[in-house]
């Protein structure tokens, strides 16, 4: 057998022009968690951002030329928050035992590293959300990846790719289910194009005063008692809110008794703090309640509990009774056992705070608090009829947790891959390594590209691909990608950015005249995150300083323009960038790109064809769309013939793109 | 109340709490049993050619705790391995294969044991008994046919689940061998398809807590406060006595039917949430619950019919579930009770109104199952546990049952035969969606293995010759295997009696040879993404057939990664 090089295998499937650019690529992957390490590993051993600029500076570039100054250090950055636990070791490969509580953006770097030394991995422990991870830094990148497992940074993500107009491909798992989508500006629907499901609250009245089922209870505990006890209060839990079915007066009865709580804390490290607890959520509290009558004309009242009386029945060491107990998280603790772990837990979590922790916040993976609040809710089920359940049930549903395996996140991640060859395959050749505009904001949205008589499909061929690995039949099937929804408040916009010289004296007013200007604008508003700042009858601040709104707007929101006129425009939505200062005559306020011209808002008639390739309309798959699936895939493979020729050949040909006639190196 | 909890795997009594946390995530899926099955597997990799597919299976089969592994190669490692390998690092160059990849696998998880043996296949196949340790083999192409013939013997006499692996460029396949007979309990259908609510049979334990209820509904002495609390299963048993009485005693069965019913539901108030609840659960919960057909397989099995002293413990509840079947026309209650709007207490009553019938339906089955043991002088050693009954009889209807089948082992020189399967599978051939031609593909490629090889006795890794590997044979290996494919698709026509007419047939033919060329093209190299996602697959058929839980692909998995999907074939 012939002795192959390190990547001769990936160009002769990719064919060579293709495994060029991949080497070449600059991607960004957030999220080093479980699809994230499978990503990693992936994007390494397939030689993304493998390309050592420096070595071969001799090689003719067709890139050459002004533009040149841009050019993009191939590589990959890797950017997570978290830092390793125990549970994340059986399915994320590239983290030991030894590495628990160390950083998992750098501690992936280092084992992904050793899989290719020629992979240029940049690490950042860090949010997304951070300033400094801007439009221009998301500008930076060929592609993107998300692999993250919340829906603010998803969104979060998702927006900041359109304002750079850098594709996603945007992931996620749940037990054996994965899916992985494709995002690019004006061509695919984007993440929030389809409303998502919003996390479920309670009313406070259910959670505070008529608990019906576990997780009233479970909630109770975890966001109000706990926090109040040992954390920030519960005006910001966003498990629980006041609704319109919430009886005002009750609310307000409420507060006091939170107030009254907040007493109890300062016995904190006392011997008597159990029981002070005990006996004022078990026992006073809900004597409260149970006077109120009304309450309790069509439901069961609550029975209270009391300490010395349970105390009485039990041994002398409670605390030791507890620690015990709290081993043993399958099965479902007797209201005694509930009251000797309550004790147990308070009794260590007290001694927590005592040693300088400020705020201990509920965490599932933290024993001692799960203890608590475990217990507590299960005391608290006792007192109003509710049946108890193991710490180990509890567990489950107050920390939301969703099942996760080792076969979904490698399955998902390679899906997430194979997706990227496709788009790199698609994107014009002059985006790679150029600072590119935001320009095909302007351009109406092309559902398809001929290119010399062939019609492309979009994004390479790139599709929504689901995962169901518990079914058999279909395991992994695919659908259309969606044009983009032309309502949608995230992607409908054109996105552009306002820099603002740091030392800019620049005004609102400023901004409005540049705007009639620039956009031609007759009556608008603009808003901020805060809200609106100006319409055509707020002017009220006009004379404020534009650094003002920057210095608030984090360096990654942005500022939305909206045409209030009869024949509407889209949205402008303007990025703020502050420069550093000034450089002699350069102008304090400017808009980028020079050349703006916003399209129509589309009349609600004209939406009827949805569809990008013609084979998503629908979810059960129509004859038709299934035909057209199968042309798409014939082009595909059509193309791959051509590769392998001009692969084999060593002849030069036209790259399946079409575009741009590719070196063989 | 807490449908939530419903999700939870039974307890985990067995399994020390730092090891559960760490497996906390997997748990909440296949459970303690699960993972008990898992630690007491020894799975043995047969890696023969240069991928890294079977490695990348491992892996995710390390990670969740497998028991021990065994990597059978022979190979030194060389500077290519340490292109593909992810795991291989430079200092791994000149030594065994099998030995550093062991080494590396086990860093993912000190509770695993692995094991390399690096002596040449041949010679380890021809020992006795040599697969006996072995609860799984995992094959992976190129393999001598020959051998993988061998292999395939001895998996079948000792009944190991076995599976033969196939990864080229954007393309993958792997079939699975299982025992003549694998039945399982534990499905894991989805939850919806499990509630079964018995409300068109309803006992009187129930008609009675309905009737209580529902007292007075009609009449409106329930205040708004009782009555947007009436379960909606006892709505429904109430409406559906009004309904019989108004049809002489007839059920709502066809659809305008149920529509109607649905109606006079929604006639008991326009607003409350448990009628809505009601009404949105008229179509799905008025059938009658007839098992289904691989049930029905079950019942009727050989197995089931033919019991003896010695008979798995599965066949003998099957059998006193039929005769529980036989006598009520219908299955055993699960017992299980949706979430639904209710005062704590109703709820509950209910929930105990069902579990109570469901213990006595388990009591019978359980009954029977004692008398089947009797009759069939069983050993008192051999009793079946009362929980495995309990189990059985809430998930039965729906248990399934695989009847495993062999692989299609290429032999130079011969036919590929598809047998009893050859004429659904030549139906295959005419459906735009099938990917029987990428297998028909996998058929040539291994053929081509056989014909171009030395002979077995000088065979391993290295000598084997895959087409598109040489320097400049891709336009003429592409041919021969193109050839070859031709040969097995008309073979597969004519076997099946049947004629498939152009254009159809002329397509058939291009788009296996559109397969043919992209598999030869990526010259028996894989793309690293394509492996990854082959391991995943495999892994998590691998934990189907160890757990013995969910349904597994019966037999054959193909994937195209340019259209990104799988397609499953019996073959």
């Amino acid at each position: 057998m012939q002795r192959r090089g390190r990547d001769s295998g990936i160009s002769q499937s990719l064919g060579k022009p293709l495994t060029k650019r991949v080497k070449e690529s600059r991607v960004l992957l957030v999220g080093a968690g479980g699809i994230g390490c499978e990503v990693l590993k992936n994007l390494v051993c397939c030689g993304f951002g493998s390309k050592q600029s420096g070595l071969d500076s001799a090689a003719p570039d067709v890139r050459s030329g002004p533009a040149a100054t841009a050019f993009r250090q191939p590589g990959i950055v890797v950017i997570d928050l978290d830092t390793i636990d125990l549970s994340n070791l059986n399915r994320q490969f590239l983290f030991r035992k030894q590495h628990i509580k160390k950083p998992k953006a750098f501690v992936a770097k280092e084992t992904a590293s050793q899989f290719n030394p020629s992979v240029n991995i940049e690490a950042h422990h860090a949010s997304i959300f951070d300033s400094k991870y801007n439009v221009n830094f998301f500008e930076g990148f060929d592609l993107v990846f998300n692999a993250l497992d919340n829906l603010a940074a998803r969104r979060h993500v998702n927006k900041m790719c359109l304002a750079a107009d850098v594709p996603l491909i945007e992931s996620g798992t749940t037990g054996f289910n994965g899916q992985v989508q494709a995002i690019k500006k004006g061509v695919t629907e984007c993440y929030d194009c389809n409303p998502k499901p919003v996390q479920k609250s309670f009313p406070i009245c259910t959670i505070r005063s008529t608990p019906s089922q576990p997780i009233h209870c479970i909630v109770w505990a975890k966001s109000y008692l706990f926090p109040e006890l040992f954390g920030t209060s519960e005006e910001d839990s966003t498990d629980v809110g006041v609704t319109e079915s919430d009886n005002a007066e009750e609310v307000a009865k409420l507060k006091v008794e939170a107030e009254a709580l907040k007493s109890v804390r300062r016995m904190m490290g006392k011997s008597e703090f159990a029981q002070e607890v005990f006996d004022k959520v078990f026992q006073d509290d809900i004597e409260r309640l149970k006077s109120m009558t009304e309450m309790w004309q069509s439901r069961t009242p609550p029975e209270s509990l009391r300490y010395e009386a349970l105390k009485a029945e039990m041994d002398a060491d409670i605390i030791k009774r507890g620690q015990a107990l709290a081993t043993q998280d399958q099965a479902t603790w007797s209201l005694h056992d509930n009251l000797a772990v309550f004790c147990y837990s308070l009794d260590t979590l007290s001694s927590r705070a005592q040693s300088g922790e400020p705020v201990i916040e509920f965490d599932k993976d933290d024993k001692d608090t799960l203890d608590f609040v475990a217990s507590a809710a299960n005391l608290r089920s006792h007192a109003f009829g509710i049946p108890l359940h193991s710490e180990w049930e509890i567990k489950q549903m107050a920390g939301n947790i969703i099942p996760a395996i080792a076969t979904s996140n490698a399955l998902t991640a390679s899906l997430c891959v194979m997706e990227a060859f496709k788009i790199m395959r698609s994107q014009p050749q002059e985006q790679n390594g150029l600072s590119k505009p935001t320009a095909n904001n302007n351009l109406p949205t092309t559902t398809q590209t001929a290119i010399s008589g062939k019609v492309e499909p979009t994004l390479g061929g790139a599709k929504m691909v689901f995962l169901n690995s518990r079914s058999t039949e279909r395991m992994i099937t695919t659908q259309g990608l969606v044009a983009p929804r032309p309502e949608c408040p995230v992607c409908s916009p054109v996105y552009a950015k306002l820099a603002v010289a740091a030392d800019s004296s620049a005004t609102l007013q400023e901004l409005v005249l540049l705007l009639q200007e620039k956009v031609g604008y007759d009556e608008f508003s603009i808003t901020t995150d805060a809200g609106v700042i100006y319409d055509p009858d707020l002017e009220d601040n006009l004379p404020k300083q534009l650094t003002e709104y920057a210095s608030a707007a984090h360096g990654n929101s942005f500022i939305t323009v909206t045409d209030e006129s009869d024949e509407a425009k889209v949205d402008l939505a303007l990025s703020l960038t502050v420069t550093p200062t000034t450089s002699g005559g350069a102008a304090t306020l400017d808009i980028i790109p020079q050349h703006i011209s916003l399209p129509l808002k589309p009349q609600k008639a004209a939406e009827a064809d949805g569809a990008v390739d013609g084979d998503a309309d629908s979810a059960p798959v129509p004859a038709s769309a299934g035909a057209k699936r199968k042309r798409d895939a014939e082009e595909e493979v059509e193309s791959a013939k051509k590769r392998a020729k001009a692969g084999k050949a060593e002849v030069q040909e036209i790259d399946d793109d079409g575009v741009i006639n590719l070196e063989d190196d | 109340m807490a449908t939530d909890v419903q999700y939870v795997p039974p307890p985990l009594q067995d399994i020390p709490t730092a090891k559960e946390k760490k497996y906390d995530r997997q748990l909440r899926l296949w459970g303690a049993s699960g993972q008990i099955a898992l630690e007491e597997t020894h799975i043995l990799l047969i890696n023969n050619g240069p991928g890294v597919t079977g490695v990348e299976t491992l892996k995710n089969l390390v990670l969740p705790g497998v028991g021990q592994f065994t990597i059978l190669d022979s190979t030194v490692v060389s500077e290519a391995d340490l292109g593909v390998n992810f795991f291989l690092e430079d200092a791994s160059l000149g030594k065994f294969r099998a030995a550093e990849t062991v080494r590396l696998l086990m860093e993912l998880n000190p509770g695993v044991q692995g094991y390399a043996v690096t002596e040449p296949l041949e010679t380890f196949i021809a020992q006795d008994n040599v697969f006996a340790p072995y609860n799984l083999i995992l094959v992976t192409a190129p393999i001598d046919p020959t051998v993988l013939a061998q292999i395939q013997t001895h998996a079948q006499t000792l009944q190991i689940p076995t599976f033969y692996i196939h990864c080229v460029g954007y393309y993958s396949a792997f079939s699975v061998l299982l025992p003549p007979a694998f039945p399982i309990v534990d499905t894991h259908p989805d939850q919806t398809a499990t509630t079964d609510l018995r409300l068109l049979k309803p006992w009187p334990a129930l008609v009675q807590f309905a009737k209580e209820k529902t007292a007075g509904l009609e009449e409106g002495k329930l205040n708004a406060q009782e009555k947007a609390h009436v379960p909606w299963v006892c709505l429904l048993l109430h409406y559906l006595e009004q309904w019989k009485e108004e049809h002489d005693g007839k059920l709502p069965e066809s659809y305008p039917e149920k529509t109607e019913f649905r109606k006079l539901v929604r006639s008991g108030d326009p607003h409350e949430e448990n009628f809505d609840e009601a009404c949105a659960a008229v179509l799905k919960s008025l059938n009658p619950p007839t098992p289904d057909s691989s049930v029905r397989e079950i019942f009727n099995a050989p197995e089931t019919q033919n019991l003896d002293a010695t008979s798995p413990p599965f066949w003998v509840i099957a059998n006193a579930i039929h005769q529980f079947y036989t006598t009520h026309k219908q299955l055993p209650l699960p017992g299980a009770v949706p979430d639904m709007k209710a005062q704590s207490a109703d709820y509950i009553k209910l929930q105990n109104i069902y579990k109570t019938k469901a213990r006595e339906d388990c009591a019978e089955v359980l009954e029977n199952v004692r008398k089947l043991e009797k009759n069939t002088s069983r050993s008192p050693k051999l009793a079946i546990d009362n929980k495995e009954v309990e189990n059985f009889c809430k998930g039965a209807a729906h248990i399934h049952l695989v009847r495993g089948r062999p692989f299609q082992v290429v032999q130079a020189g011969q036919p590929v035969r598809f047998g009893d399967r050859a004429k659904a599978m030549a139906m295959e051939l005419t459906m735009p969606e099938s990917l029987i031609g990428l297998h028909i593909a996998f058929l040539a490629w291994d053929e081509y293995i056989a014909t171009h090889s030395s002979p077995a006795s000088e065979a391993g890794g290295q000598a084997l010759k895959v087409p598109g590997s040489g320097v400049d044979d891709f336009e003429s290996d592409t041919e021969k295997v193109t050839g070859i494919a031709h040969t097995i698709l008309d073979g597969l026509i004519k076997e099946a009696g049947t004629f498939v007419e152009d254009p159809e047939y002329s397509d058939v033919k291009a788009k296996v040879g559109e397969f043919c060329l992209e598999i030869v093209r990526a010259g028996g190299g894989e793309l690293h993404n394509i492996a990854s996602l082959t391991g995943g697959l495999v892994a998590q058929e691998v934990i189907k057939a160890i757990t013995r839980q969910y349904v597994p692909v019966d037999n054959t998995c193909l994937f195209d990664g340019v259209a990104s999907r799988t397609g499953v074939l019996r073959i």
